[in-house]
């Protein structure tokens, strides 16, 4: 098995040293904003990393074999999870620049909040952090344990073992998206609530960990690190999943949005009020084109689900996506006048691109990159496909 | 190393021809006593509804028990029922398709007019509701002599859309994968008359390769096609509650929400009419107890989804801080309407949980017994979220109860009786399994070279 | 009787079996057992050069295109052309009838907003997409129906339409010889070749099952009758006893008189000096049409007007007084009458008095202050003028000689 280059390693902690050095300068220039900012990047690791985990149970649970040769990749992307304990730490710092409702004088002179308060408080909310790490931690140390065993062992029954596995993660991949989203991104504005705001969430991790997945099994492929024998027919189905996962984003987030719209009720509209109008106007439209428009077209055409380019155009613009997604969600609390961006945002991105391409490297080192013990693969290369869903 | 698996499509090794034999018997031989017996018992829940829409209609809809707080009653929560029935039928023929899950081919055919009756079985509840249904003409645009067009901005105009879209496309997908086992009927009878019918319905195909190769292009595409529209119809159902102001029908979640209850209500019908079935007809080597054991697994996977959405719209009335939504949600757990409420969360979240046991899996008596529960369960979903939700809204003065007259349990009971009467009459006279689609995916049916068995 | 019924039923049955064959040779059929061994077969047909030949199989076998050399279907511009159609004729329809042809505020919403437009849009997005994919499958691409091929009521039909694999080869082929075919199929592992002859009549003037005169009989039979019940019953029947409850019903209507109120009306009028929004207050209002002060009518005699009176006009007064204002409406005979406006009374009253009524009411007709606004009501009497004048035309009217007035 070949061996990704040492000069992968050293681009990847240079991204990481260079973006912690910009997070870190932002810190000094505008501690809240800096906070801000840091929401946005978590939530976007979480989004690769736990959604990797919930993308390698998938393949468990509906006995998928054409993903099998790739779901090592998302393996080591999910490899992340045990590193969301550090990246959690400052977060628990920033409660009173992120979140209203952990001051007390406001929760006192605001009925609602005092109602909320059970659930919305520093010693729990801090709780509720740890508690979801430590819950995907436990997962991800059972299934990948399992599949990587399976290399040497070859044994059927560790299959089967991850299955049961993988249907008792999804349950629990679901419950403790929902409270990520609702703690750390909802409730910067305690006042609102939605109750499709984890399946929102969930659905932009989905897209988010897929497109992941894509890019990376495109590049590997492309650089002759995955079996020979993978063909255009597995990459469409690879592509054909991450467009319908982002249509079923595009759903979701219309359904919210018609619903606010339509029934337009003071407690919820004005959420979107301030997003609609002025500047962020601009930025929500861009999300609707950016995360949903052009990617449909794009992906719409069977061929265009075959070539390769495309692909990997389309990975990294939903990745960019999901990315705007989460600033739509969160920076608009901070600033509701008017949309802005500078360089502490590129700081965020260069770490997130730094830190998985050193998790990536430390795993493709140590771990095969296909699971060559799966009883499943010998199916998935030798697989033959319906013909493609395209316009032409 | 061993092998991985799959599910063994068909238990009897058996020949292309023998298979043909078995599905076809049904529309070549006279009707057992079982189906008469059957059929009777339909006619009779029909003829009941029949009665008791002659008197709706000669009374007026005064008859039923809707009144001042609860306008929707059982009208509108038969329509969200069976609509919801629909949704299996189109997710086995058109998600799972995409999804190549093989096992599918055996109840496709099935389930998909189970969506065509399910539906047309929901469309009446409107039509009657609207009280002069011979005037419906006026739910489409058409240019009329008094200038008016309908209003775009309702959502009960949406479902006059949505639902006759997706009668028209479920019907034409059927009929779609129906033409080559009629061709196959064709060129099979012997008698003239038949012959006459099934030329004109299968078009003259003649399972000629050139057009095969657009058929199955056409196939995928209307899979493409069915997916979002199947998740369209139950979204836009959805927004006829959740685009108002009512406390416990405004909330966001609620079109993945009924999305995941249409299907988890259309499977647990589909599996209860196919437990049925296969005992009534004698495919229980084609309808297999692997299938049962893949729709309980998809019954507990939706079931747990409504669960989840059910904690949420809880969570959410509480963390809403807002007195009106919490008094509905409280008022669902333990109001006068207490006892609904929790048959819909034990037999929609409880009971299917059992399906987590292989052994309850594998048990019919047991299966048939969840799966009857779930239908029930579902039908008290609607239940709930209308009468609940309307009985006590934001003015105590205007609270009321609601309860059902005679002649709305009639028309119920009407409505399971016209779709048993059109499934038992589909069964009678159509292949009610896909021949073309079973024979392709079975084993040593394809060229070898594709396949690494 | 039943006896006659029967021998009929069979004759018919024998009629529609089987058409006559003639000498002349269709072409040439094989049936193979295995799909191994009909894709190596269909490779070596298509490499031998031949063009009008086909594949049969109970099924799509995969791989079957390539061995063929089928280019690939052009079916998804088909579906994405008319996708796209269904999507912009939605909106344009939403745009046009509430944006613009019927404003009305709902829910103090947009007349025209993108969001609530978009379910409407999706769905006939999807129809016209569905409804073309399978009109092009099956009608453009495939040709069918054809309901009389000489491959029918073959036992090689027979055969391929259940579980046996075959490949035909049309005598229409350029490189068609029986002899050297029939070799080759043998050769290729066929275990029976045979020869399909055309029909005795000629193909085209075979009468396909459809347009047989019994099968036409029949549906025009039912289209007959649909047509005659559906007239007799929303013409008729709905307004013959029994089933004319809805319009005798026990209880007080808007439009009927009453007496349970002093004034007679079954409609109640809001409190005195209601002003609706957007409406100025009449001064003549309730006075008797003696009384009233008289005004011109201030609307210019325009096209757009006339449009407008028409539309108005249309919507407000038709349902009682008729299209042309001659009193045939649908509701003569179970209502109080409404008068013509074609009369001496009316065509001789001032436009003023006109509008009175409209604001007024009179009779049993209500007042239309709420439900049509000022320049509606003057419009509307524009109309019902030129209405007049069309019941009631001078000589002068007719233009002569192309000399249009």
């Amino acid at each position: 098995m070949k061996k990704l280059p040492g000069k992968f390693g050293t681009i990847a902690a240079l991204l990481l040293v260079a973006g912690v050095v910009l997070i870190a300068l932002g810190f000094f220039a505008d501690k809240q904003r800096a906070f801000f900012n840091y929401i946005i990047m978590y939530s976007f690791i979480v989004s690769i990393a736990v959604g990797s985990l919930g993308i390698v149970a998938l393949e468990y649970m509906t006995d998928a074999q054409w993903s099998t040769p790739f779901r090592r990749i998302s393996e080591f992307l999910s490899f992340g999870i045990p590193f969301l304990l550090l990246l959690a730490i400052p977060i628990v710092f920033g409660i009173h620049d992120l979140y209203h409702w952990s001051h007390k004088e406001a929760v006192e002179a605001d009925p609602i909040l005092q109602g909320k308060a059970p659930y919305l408080n520093e010693g729990f909310f801090i709780i509720r952090l740890f508690a979801m790490i430590v819950l995907w931690l436990i997962f991800y140390i059972l299934i990948i344990r399992n599949s990587e065993k399976q290399d040497e062992t070859k044994e059927y029954k560790l299959l089967t073992r991850n299955v049961k596995i993988s249907i008792g993660f999804a349950p629990v991949l679901m419950i403790s998206l929902t409270i990520t989203a609702i703690d750390l991104i909802m409730s910067l504005e305690p006042h609102w609530f939605s109750t499709i705001f984890g399946v929102y969430y969930f659905a932009g991790s989905a897209v988010a960990a897929l497109s992941a997945m894509v890019f990376l099994s495109v590049s590997l492929k492309e650089n002759g690190y995955l079996a020979s024998e993978l063909t255009d027919k597995q990459f469409h189905s690879m592509s054909t999943l991450l467009f319908g996962m982002n249509v079923f984003w595009a759903y979701i987030a219309f359904s919210q949005f018609l619903l606010i719209w339509y029934a337009d009720i003071p407690e919820e509209t004005f959420w979107l009020q301030h997003r609609i109008h002025g500047s962020w106007g601009v930025v929500s439209l861009a999300l609707l084109f950016i995360h949903f428009v052009i990617p449909f077209l794009i992906l719409l055409p069977g061929r265009m689900k075959e070539n390769r380019l495309t692909l990997k155009t389309m990975a990294i613009w939903l990745l960019f996506a999901h990315f705007l997604d989460l600033y739509w969600l969160v920076m608009p609390n901070l600033n509701k006048e008017s949309a802005f961006f500078s360089w502490n945002e590129i700081g965020s991105l260069l770490f997130i691109a730094g830190f998985f391409m050193l998790v990536f490297k430390f795993k493709a080192d140590r771990t095969n990159l296909t699971p060559i013990g799966d009883p499943k693969l010998e199916q998935a290369v030798g697989l033959h496909l319906h013909p493609d869903i395209s316009i032409d | 190393m061993s092998v991985h698996k799959e599910m063994t499509l068909v238990t009897e090794r058996t020949s292309f021809q023998e298979l043909d034999n078995v599905v076809f018997k049904p529309t070549e031989s006279k009707p057992t006593i079982k189906w008469y017996i059957s059929m009777g018992i339909s006619l009779f829940a029909l003829s009941l509804g029949v009665v008791s829409l002659g008197y709706t209609f000669y009374y007026g809809i005064g008859m039923w028990g809707n009144n001042n707080p609860v306008g929707w009653g059982f009208d509108i929560i038969n329509f969200v029922f069976w609509i919801g029935i629909g949704h299996a039928g189109t997710l086995i023929s058109a998600i799972l398709y995409l999804f190549r899950q093989k096992w599918r081919t055996g109840i496709a055919r099935f389930a998909e007019a189970m969506t065509i009756f399910a539906v047309m079985t929901a469309g009446i509840f409107p039509l009657i509701h609207v009280g002069r249904p011979w005037l419906a003409g006026y739910l489409f645009p058409y240019p009329n002599q008094h200038n008016v067009w309908v209003n775009f901005n309702s959502p009960l105009l949406w479902d006059v859309f949505a639902v006759s879209t997706y009668f028209l496309v479920s019907f034409l997908f059927w009929g779609l994968g129906l033409i080559p086992d009629i061709a196959n009927l064709r060129e099979r009878t012997t008698s003239g008359i038949k012959k006459f019918f099934y030329t004109i319905l299968s078009f003259g195909w003649r399972n000629s390769n050139r057009h095969w190769q657009h058929y199955e292009k056409a196939y995928l595409i209307l899979a493409g096609l069915s997916t979002p529209l199947v998740l369209s119809v139950h979204t836009i159902v959805s927004f006829d509650f959740a685009v108002s102001v009512l406390p416990g029908w405004h909330t966001t979640i609620f079109p993945p929400y009924f999305v995941a209850g249409a299907v988890f209500s259309g499977f647990g019908m589909v599996a209860t009419v196919l437990i049925i079935l296969r005992k009534v007809f004698d495919l229980e080597h084609i309808i297999t107890k692997g299938h049962l054991d893949k729709m309980a697994k998809i019954l507990l996977a939706t079931g747990t989804m409504v669960g989840y959405a059910y904690g949420m719209e809880f969570f959410m009335a509480w963390y809403s801080g807002n007195t009106f939504e919490q008094f509905v949600f409280i008022n669902r757990a333990f109001g006068p309407y207490s006892w609904s409420y929790w048959i819909m969360v034990a037999c929609n979240v409880g009971f299917p949980q059992l399906f987590w046991f292989k052994k309850v899996r594998n048990s019919i008596p047991m299966m048939m017994a969840i799966v009857i529960l779930v239908n029930v369960g579902m039908w008290f979903e609607r239940f709930v979220i209308i009468v609940t939700s309307l009985h006590r809204d934001f003015l105590p003065a205007s609270w009321g109860m609601y309860a059902p007259t005679m002649y709305d349990i009639g028309i119920f009971i009407g409505s399971f009786g016209m779709f048993f009467t059109l499934v038992l009459l589909f069964v009678r006279v159509m292949p009610s399994i896909s021949l073309t689609e079973l024979k392709a995916v079975l084993p040593g049916s394809q060229p070898s070279h594709h396949h690494h068995e | 009787m039943l006896k006659k019924l029967k021998e009929k039923f069979v004759e018919i049955d024998g009629d529609l079996r089987l058409e006559e064959r003639s000498n002349e040779i269709y072409g040439v059929t094989a049936v193979f057992e295995t799909p191994d061994a009909v894709i190596e077969a269909a490779k070596k047909v298509a490499d031998s050069g031949y063009e009008k030949w086909d594949v049969n199989t109970p099924f799509p076998i995969h791989g079957m295109d390539d061995a063929m050399k089928l280019k690939p279907t052009k079916l998804g511009y088909a579906t994405f052309t008319f996708g796209t159609i269904g999507a912009l004729s939605a909106l344009a329809m939403i745009a046009y009838m509430s944006g613009f042809d019927y404003k009305n505020i709902i829910g103090g919403k947009p007349f025209f907003a993108l969001p609530p437009s978009i379910p409407i849009t999706f769905e006939l997005t999807i129809l016209l997409a569905a409804l073309f994919t399978i009109i092009f499958t099956l009608v453009v691409f495939n040709k069918l129906p054809k309901m009389n091929h000489p491959l029918m009521d073959t036992d090689y039909m027979r055969r391929v339409s259940s579980e046996a694999f075959g490949i035909f080869i049309s005598a229409e082929d350029k490189k068609f010889n029986p002899d050297e075919v029939i070799g080759m199929l043998k050769s290729l592992g066929s275990s029976s070749v045979n020869l399909v002859y055309k029909f005795a009549t000629d193909e085209d003037k075979i009468k396909t099952p459809i347009f047989k005169p019994a099968f036409l009989g029949i549906l025009a039979g039912t289209a007959v009758l649909t047509a005659v019940l559906t007239y007799i019953i929303l013409n008729y029947a709905i307004y013959t006893v029994p089933f004319d409850w809805m319009t005798n019903q026990p209880k007080l209507n808007p439009q009927k008189m009453s007496t349970l109120f002093a004034d007679g009306f079954g409609m109640r009028t809001p409190v005195e000096g209601t002003v609706a929004r957007g409406f100025k207050p009449y001064e003549s209002y309730g006075k008797p049409d003696s009384l009233i002060r008289i005004i011109s009518n201030p609307m210019p005699f325009t096209k757009e007007v006339f449009e407008l009176g028409k539309k108005k006009y249309d919507t407000y007064c038709s349902p009682c007084h008729g299209n042309y204002g001659k009193a045939d409406s649908r509701l003569n005979g179970q209502f109080p009458n409404p008068p013509t406006l074609h009369s001496d009374k009316i065509r001789n009253w001032k436009d003023a008095n006109i509008y009175h009524v409209i604001v007024n009411g009179q009779n049993i007709m209500p007042s239309y202050a709420k439900q049509i606004n000022e320049n509606e009501r003057w419009a509307i009497v524009h109309y019902i003028r030129a209405l007049q004048r069309s019941q009631n035309a001078l000589d002068s009217d007719i233009p002569v000689d192309g000399n249009k007035k």
